[in-house]
C-alpha cells in the first residue's frame, strides 16, 4: 500500500487507540503518566516539525513551551481572563515568539549549531526575564487558583485532563500530517536536504524556515498551556529550564526524527523506560536515572534512525 | 437432602483445622493489627538530594521509634509502614508520585521539602482527599488555597521573616547598631525570590539600607563574581537565602576572596544550621547566624533524637528534625483517629493538640492548615557547634556579633 495512504489510515487508528487507553489505564497513576507523555509528545512533535522535517535543530524549545504556559497563567491571574482564551492567546504568543526568533536568526543566515545556540540563548533570556519582571511573579513563580470546572480548564478527574491533552496532541499530529502532505512540507524537506539546491529551484528559504519555526512555536506553546492548567504552578525554571528543551528533542531522536509517529513513540518509550528502570532498581535513589541513561545510550547507539527506522527496516526485510 | 459427614471427611476437616491453627490463625491475628501505610515523599535525587535524603532519614527514624514503642496502640499496635517516594526535585514528578502513593493505599503523605514541589503535591493529594503533612515548604500559598487536606507543621515565610527581622534588630541594637547597610543574596526559585522580595520591603522600614540584591540559579557552581560584587558593595551585613550546596560554596568563596562583613545573617540558610558545614568548612562557617527551623535542645525527647541521629550517623539538620517531628505528629493523629480512613485522619490532624514533639512550638494547633505555634529560632556556628542564640528561653549561647577581627 502507498505509504501516504497508510498514514492517512494510521492517524485516526492511533488517535482512537489513545482515546480508548483510559479503559486499560484506570484513573490513577498510569493515566497521569499517559497524560504527561502526550504533553511531551506534543512538544516533541513541535520540535520535529522544525528539527526533523526542516533540519533546523533547536536546543531551546522551552522558549515556546514556557511562553505558552506563562501567557495563559498571566492572563488568568493578572487579567482574570478564562483559560480557554488563554489557550488561544498562548498558542498565538508561542507562534509569534517563534516568528521573532526565526526572523532574527534566519535573516542573518544562522544555521546548524549556531542556530541551536541562538535558540538556547533565547530560552535563557526569557528565563531570566521571567525571573526579573513582576507580572510573572518573578522567581517565586505564579500560581493559578484551584477552581475545578471544565470552564476553567480544570477537571475533577484525570480522564478530563487526558482527553483535553489528547485533543491538543491530535491537533499537533494532524498539523504535522497536513504539512507533510503539502507543498510547504516538500519545500521544508528540500531545505533540510540541500539548502543551496532548494534556493536554486526558486524556493524562498527564509520564508519556509520562518513558517516552520512559527508553526513549531505555536504547537510547543500548546503543551506549555496544558502544563500550566494541569499543575497550576509555574516558575522560570519549570517553564524555560533546559530540561524542557532536552525532553523536546530526545523523544523524536529516539522515536524517529522527521517521521509522523516518531515523537509519540519516542515519548512513550522514554516514559516506559523510566518506569521499567524504576521497577528494576526497586526505588533506590538515583539508580533508575542512571539505568535510564544507560538504556538511552544503547538505543541511540544501535538505532541511529530511531524506532520508526527500525520498524521500517524490519518491514522491508519481511516484504 | 441429608448429608452426613463420614470419617474420612471429618479427618480431612480436622487436618485443615489444625493447619489453620498452625499457620492461618497467627495471620489473622497479624491482620487485626496490620500496618498503616504512610507516604514519605522527598526529593532524594536531583539538586535537592541532600536535603531530601536528610528529610527521609528523619521521618524513618521517627517511624522506627514509633514502631519500636508499640506502634499505633489505638489500632492494636499496628506498625507504620513507610512507602517511600522520590520527587526527583521536580514538581511534576512529585505530583505523579502522589498518584502512585494513592494507589499504594497510603493513609496520608509526609513531605516534600521544597515549596515548589509542595504546591503541586498538596494539590494532587487534594484530588484523592489524601491528608498531606507538609514538612518544610515555606511559601505561604501552600496553606492559603483552601485545601482541607493540607497541614503545614513548620512556620511559613511570613512568620519566619518577621521573627528573623525582629531578632536581627534586637541583636544589632544589643551590639550598638554596627550594621546599617545590607546586601541580599538569594537563589531565584520560589523560596529565595519570595524571601528577597519580602526583605526588600521590610528591611528599609527597620532602618537598614539594602545596597544590592543578587540572585543566582540553583545549582550555581561559581560564586566568584557574586563574592566580588559583595566586596565592592562592602555591606555591613550579608543576608543569604539559598540551598545547601550554594550556601557552602558562597561561604567558602567569601572566605577565599577575603570578604569580611560585620555579620552574615542567613534566613533559612541552606547550610548555616548544618552540622556537616560547621565541621567540614569550620573556618568559613564561623560566626554565621541563621534564623531557621531548629529543635528545642532542652526537651528530653529532642536529646534522645540527637543521640539516635549520632548512632545512625545522620547529620543533625533541620530537615531531619522537622520530618522526625512531623512523623511524631502523624503518629499522634493516627492514635486519635484510631483508623486508617483518610477522612478520620484528616479530622484528627485538624484537631491535633500534640506537644510531645521535638520542636520549640508548643502544642500543635492547625488553623486553615497552618500550625499556629510554629516558629523559627536563631542559631550561630560557634566553634564546631551550632548554638541556639535566640529566643532567650531556648538559647544555649550568647550571640557573637559583630564578627571579631583576627
Amino acid at each position: 500500500m502507498n505509504p501516504d495512504r497508510i498514514k492517512l489510515i494510521a492517524v485516526p487508528v492511533v488517535l482512537a487507540a489513545l482515546a480508548a487507553a483510559p479503559l486499560a489505564l484506570g484513573t490513577g497513576y498510569w493515566l497521569g503518566l499517559a497524560t504527561t507523555t502526550l504533553m511531551f509528545a506534543c512538544l516533541a512533535q513541535a520540535w520535529n516539525l522544525l528539527g526533523g522535517y526542516g533540519g533546523q535543530f533547536s536546543y531551546g524549545h522551552a522558549l515556546f513551551f514556557g511562553t505558552g504556559a506563562y501567557v495563559t497563567a498571566v492572563l488568568q491571574v493578572r487579567l482574570g481572563l478564562d483559560p480557554w482564551t488563554g489557550l488561544i492567546a498562548g498558542t498565538i504568543a508561542g507562534g509569534a515568539i517563534g516568528a521573532f526568533c526565526g526572523a532574527l536568526s534566519f535573516r542573518y543566515g544562522l544555521k546548524g549549531s549556531y542556530f541551536a545556540l541562538v535558540t538556547l540563548a533565547f530560552a535563557e533570556v526569557f528565563r531570566i526575564l521571567a525571573t526579573s519582571v513582576p507580572f510573572t511573579g518573578g522567581g517565586a513563580g505564579i500560581l493559578i487558583p484551584l477552581k475545578v470546572s471544565p470552564a476553567n480548564f480544570q477537571f475533577a478527574d484525570k480522564a478530563g485532563f487526558y482527553y483535553a491533552m489528547l485533543i491538543l496532541f491530535a491537533v499537533s499530529l494532524i498539523v504535522t500530517l497536513a504539512v507533510e502532505r503539502s507543498r510547504f512540507g516538500a519545500y521544508l524537506v528540500a531545505v533540510r536536504e540541500n539548502e543551496a539546491a532548494a534556493a536554486a529551484l526558486g524556493i524562498d528559504i527564509f520564508r519556509v524556515k520562518l513558517g516552520a519555526i512559527t508553526l513549531s512555536g505555536a504547537l510547543a506553546a500548546l503543551s506549555g498551556v496544558f502544563y500550566a492548567q494541569f499543575f497550576l504552578y509555574l516558575d522560570p525554571h519549570i517553564a524555560y529550564g533546559s530540561g524542557v528543551s532536552v525532553e523536546a528533542l530526545l523523544a523524536p531522536i529516539i522515536g524517529g526524527i522527521g517521521t509522523l509517529f516518531g515523537p509519540l513513540i519516542g515519548a512513550i518509550v522514554m516514559r516506559a523506560l523510566g518506569e521499567v528502570a524504576n521497577v528494576w532498581t526497586d526505588g533506590a535513589p538515583g539508580l533508575n536515572l542512571a539505568l535510564f541513561g544507560l538504556l538511552l545510550i544503547i538505543v541511540l547507539r544501535f538505532l541511529p534512525d530511531g524506532i520508526v527506522g527500525l520498524i521500517g527496516r524490519l518491514g522491508r526485510r519481511h516484504a | 437432602m441429608n448429608k452426613r459427614i463420614n470419617r474420612r471427611q471429618a479427618l480431612q476437616m480436622a487436618g485443615v483445622g489444625a493447619a489453620m491453627a498452625a499457620i492461618g490463625a497467627p495471620a489473622v491475628l497479624r491482620a487485626q493489627a496490620g500496618t498503616i501505610k504512610v507516604g514519605v515523599l522527598h526529593p532524594v535525587t536531583g539538586p535537592l538530594a541532600y536535603s531530601g535524603t536528610q528529610a527521609r532519614a528523619g521521618a524513618l527514624l521517627a517511624v522506627e521509634h514509633i514502631n519500636a514503642t508499640g506502634g499505633i496502640k489505638a489500632l492494636g499496635g499496628a506498625k507504620i509502614e513507610p512507602v517511600l517516594a522520590d520527587a526527583q526535585s521536580k514538581p511534576e514528578v512529585g505530583a505523579a508520585e502522589i498518584d502512585k502513593l494513592n494507589e499504594a493505599g497510603v493513609s496520608l503523605v509526609l513531605g516534600p521539602f521544597a515549596s515548589g514541589i509542595a504546591l503541586a503535591t498538596t494539590q494532587a493529594a487534594a484530588r484523592y482527599d489524601l491528608p498531606h503533612v507538609v514538612d518544610v515548604g515555606v511559601v505561604d500559598q501552600i496553606v492559603s488555597r483552601g485545601l482541607t487536606n493540607t497541614f503545614r507543621f513548620g512556620p511559613g515565610f511570613g512568620k519566619i521573616t518577621s521573627t528573623a527581622l525582629e531578632n536581627l534588630v534586637k541583636i544589632n541594637d544589643a551590639a550598638g547598631k554596627p550594621a546599617k547597610t545590607v546586601l541580599i543574596v538569594h537563589e531565584d526559585s520560589a523560596f529565595g525570590a519570595g524571601m528577597a522580595k519580602l526583605l526588600n520591603t521590610e528591611l528599609p522600614a527597620r532602618g537598614f539600607e539594602v545596597v544590592d540584591t543578587i540572585s543566582h540559579a540553583t545549582p550555581t557552581r561559581d560564586f566568584t563574581n557574586i563574592a566580588l560584587k559583595i566586596k565592592s558593595a562592602n555591606p555591613d551585613l550579608v543576608i543569604p537565602s539559598n540551598y545547601l550546596n550554594e550556601f557552602i560554596l558562597m561561604a567558602r568563596t567569601l572566605q577565599q576572596q577575603r570578604v569580611r562583613p560585620k555579620g552574615i545573617y542567613a534566613i533559612l540558610g541552606g547550610a548555616a544550621s548544618n552540622i556537616k558545614f560547621a565541621n567540614e568548612h569550620n573556618e568559613a562557617a564561623q560566626y554565621i547566624m541563621d534564623c531557621n527551623h531548629w529543635y528545642d535542645p532542652r526537651k528530653p525527647v529532642a536529646q534522645a533524637f540527637a543521640k539516635a541521629c549520632a548512632a545512625k550517623k545522620i547529620d543533625l539538620t533541620y530537615e531531619a528534625m522537622l520530618n522526625y517531628a512531623c512523623m511524631q505528629v502523624i503518629g499522634d493523629a493516627l492514635e486519635h483517629a484510631a483508623s486508617r480512613d483518610r477522612k478520620k485522619v484528616t479530622e484528627a490532624l485538624a484537631a491535633s493538640k500534640f506537644d510531645g514533639h521535638i520542636m520549640p512550638y508548643g502544642p500543635t494547633l492547625f488553623v486553615n492548615g497552618q500550625n499556629e505555634g510554629a516558629q523559627p529560632v536563631n542559631t550561630q556556628i560557634l566553634g564546631k557547634n551550632i548554638e541556639v542564640i535566640f529566643p532567650d528561653t531556648f538559647a544555649s549561647a550568647k550571640a557573637v556579633y559583630p564578627i571579631p577581627r583576627a
